[in-house]
């Protein structure tokens, strides 16, 4: 029975999903702008802990920060519903077993 | 004690089929899917492992060598971004709809989804077409590489190098350990046996008179046109360095299967990041440190140009390569690993350290193609860069392990890719034609087992032919997965997509691919370029146009199929 208190807090958690599902959107289109880094295009120096040229040390960022936005993304907007499906489908089929 | 330590590392693999075979269920699910049972540690290897070639190892350093530290933005960075991104959004619902509805591999999906056989029998021939290429990409290189890094293997003491010279030098003074095969007689410079190119350096110091010099340079020459050298190498042939390969990938993807396959490129992906890493400390201590070589690089105006992208990678060009890693979504190899995920959680991993691993692996190589940029002289074969910069700075045991490391990323590739194959013959073309229950499970993995082994002849004899243009044709592989990727996009989120649009895609993508192939045998020098942009920029953008319009023009799904993949929510 969905009660209204219940109905309020699932609303709720839909709601925050959405906006960290645009904010991890807007993270990966920020990361894509970022990869275009034409400010770096001429640049030898500085070297980065004194070997990495910066154009090469932006993109490792980059690289870091795809992993980290990947994160994010796994943490507040995976789709659990695609494992919870498989649960429920090996439940009832378990279930059917046993009946019969 | 290079091709020993290669040989021993493939022992190691024959190894591992063995006991996977012994593991293999008596099941189709088993031998095309490890049962859909791969958690995430082994899920992440496969899937990096395969999308990495080695191109991942010897490419980047001798496209940095070329190119300058832009490839690492051109080419790993964007694919560390739109890689993660597709397994988010692509991968674990692909893994939910296999599931689902049973698919083992991409083409039955797309027939489900679309109630088409005529959509499948055109992807077929494309799809197989394209794998086929990029497998031999890895099948060819890998003889190659086998090639390069074993000469003076086998000692062929009857073989004999000769060069004109008008007289003995007066200062000439012969190493001992040549004395009994180099001799100076009659106008003429001999020397028996195997002979490595990288002896010229220690032959050249044998003497400083100018004719000597150009003695030791006419016998160590390479006639240009023919590619024929005067000398024997005694390396293992590129005809059995590529019979050696195939048969182990053969013999594993035979008796293990999938299971196999995923436990082998696991255990490859590890000694190739393994093997770059002991690379690049090596050579790096042997340059003094990586500050040290930098500041070196850096002092010299001549040759500091790589260590920027001015002049080197136009801004359209950087911008547009984004569409080439979209090709990893189309890679029917790995729509296959994606399968085979005990859950879609597991996925999480493959997310979030796929593009660490990219980084991991290739920002030393890049670094080391940067060095030696400064180090070796104009005119170096790109491709030799990362093997003349081992042999130069560490001793024949590294050299042979950094082989085993480019050979174990040559075959997770490979691996993946006849098992894939195979697949789509048993079960696409035969077992779809004959009904599904036509033909027994193990039926259907004697069927998978006879299509490896003649997808892997056909690679073979093919690798044997014309293999310049092969490598030049299979670069279009990766343009053409890509230009795919909408019509999957598509069927995954487009509840309107129907297969009259699909098709159309499919069709216009082929003849984009043809004339864009074509287009590119007019250029004779750098990268194809289309206004500054990547050709796959336009393909893949007419492409999704040419779907998407099409669609909206023909009648839309019957709501039937449209609730079979995109249900309500309750």
């Amino acid at each position: 029975m969905i009660t209204q208190s219940s109905f309020n807090s699932s609303a709720a958690t839909d709601s925050r999903e959405t906006t960290v599902r645009i904010l991890v959107i807007c993270l990966i289109l920020l990361l894509a702008i970022l990869h275009q880094d034409w400010w770096w295009w001429e640049a030898k120096e500085p070297l980065v802990f004194g070997f990495m040229p910066i154009g090469l040390a932006w993109h490792a960022g980059i690289s870091l920060a795809a992993g980290l936005v990947g994160l994010v993304a796994v943490m507040f907007c995976w789709p659990d519903h695609l494992d919870d499906e498989e649960e429920e489908e090996a439940v009832a089929k378990t279930g059917k077993e046993e009946a019969s | 004690m290079s091709f020993t330590i290669i040989l021993c590392y493939l022992s190691l693999l024959l190894f591992l089929g063995v006991f996977a075979g012994r593991l293999l269920k008596k099941s189709s699910g088993d031998f095309f899917l490890a049962s859909r049972g791969i958690g995430p540690f082994m899920l992440l290897m496969s899937v990096f492992g395969t999308t990495m070639t080695a191109f991942a190892l010897i490419g980047s350093t001798g496209k940095t060598f070329e190119f300058g530290i832009g490839v690492y933005g051109l080419m790993a960075s964007w694919s560390g971004i739109i890689h993660a991104a597709i397994f988010f959004l692509i991968g674990a619902k692909v893994w939910a709809l296999g599931k689902k509805h049973g698919y083992v591999t991409q083409l039955s999906y797309f027939r489900d989804r679309y109630q088409s056989d005529g959509l499948v029998l055109l992807l077929f021939p494309l799809v197989v077409c394209f794998v086929i290429l990029y497998l031999l990409i890895g099948v060819i290189g890998a003889g190659r590489f086998i090639e390069g890094v074993t000469p003076e293997t086998f000692s062929r003491s009857e073989a004999t190098a000769t060069a004109p010279l008008a007289m003995a030098p007066a200062d000439l003074k012969i190493h001992p350990d040549w004395k009994a095969r180099m001799s100076v007689k009659d106008g003429k410079l001999s020397v028996t046996g195997s002979l490595h190119p990288k002896r010229k350096g220690l032959f050249m110091g044998f003497s400083k008179a100018p004719e000597w010099k150009k003695a030791v340079g006419a016998l160590m020459a390479v006639d240009k046109k023919t590619k024929k050298a005067n000398y024997e190498s005694g390396a293992v042939p590129k005809w059995a360095g590529m019979a050696i390969v195939c048969l182990v990938v053969l013999f594993y993807v035979f008796f293990g299967g999938m299971r196999a396959t995923a436990w082998a490129n696991t255990m490859q992906t590890i000694v190739f990041m393994v093997m770059g890493l002991i690379a690049f400390y090596v050579i790096t201590d042997a340059l003094g440190g990586p500050k040290a070589a930098s500041e070196k690089l850096l002092a010299n105006e001549a040759k500091n140009s790589v260590m920027a992208r001015e002049s080197l990678i136009g801004t359209w060009q950087f911008l547009t390569y984004c569409f080439i890693p979209l090709s990893v979504g189309m890679f029917p190899h790995l729509f296959q690993h994606w399968l085979t995920a005990k859950k879609a959680s597991n996925f999480k991993l493959t997310v979030v350290a796929h593009p660490i691993c990219i980084l991991i692996t290739w920002v030393p190589c890049v670094l080391l193609g940067m060095w030696a940029f400064g180090i070796l002289p104009d005119g170096t074969n790109p491709n030799a860069v990362l093997g003349m910069m081992v042999s130069r700075y560490s001793g024949e045991v590294l050299a042979g392990l950094i082989g085993a490391g480019v050979l174990a990323a040559i075959m997770s590739s490979m691996d993946s890719q006849f098992l894939c194959l195979s697949s789509l013959f048993t079960n696409d073309i035969v077992s779809h034609h004959f009904g599904k229950n036509a033909i027994s499970d193990e039926k259907k993995i004697l069927l998978g087992r006879g299509f490896v082994v003649l997808i892997v002849l056909v690679c073979y004899l093919i690798g044997l032919s014309n293999t310049q243009s092969v490598f030049d044709l299979g670069v279009w592989c990766f343009t053409g997965f890509a230009g795919l990727f909408p019509i999957l996009v598509a069927a995954l989120y487009w509840k309107r997509s129907n297969k009259q649009g699909a098709i159309a895609g499919v069709l216009t993508l082929a003849v984009l691919e043809t004339a864009g192939y074509l287009l590119s045998l007019s250029v004779h020098e750098g990268e194809f370029l289309i206004l500054g942009m990547m050709p796959v920029a336009f393909i893949v953008t007419i492409t999704t146009a040419v779907m998407v319009i099409v669609t909206l023009l023909t009648p839309p799904p019957s709501d039937e199929l449209v609730e079979k993949f995109f249900p309500a929510k309750n």
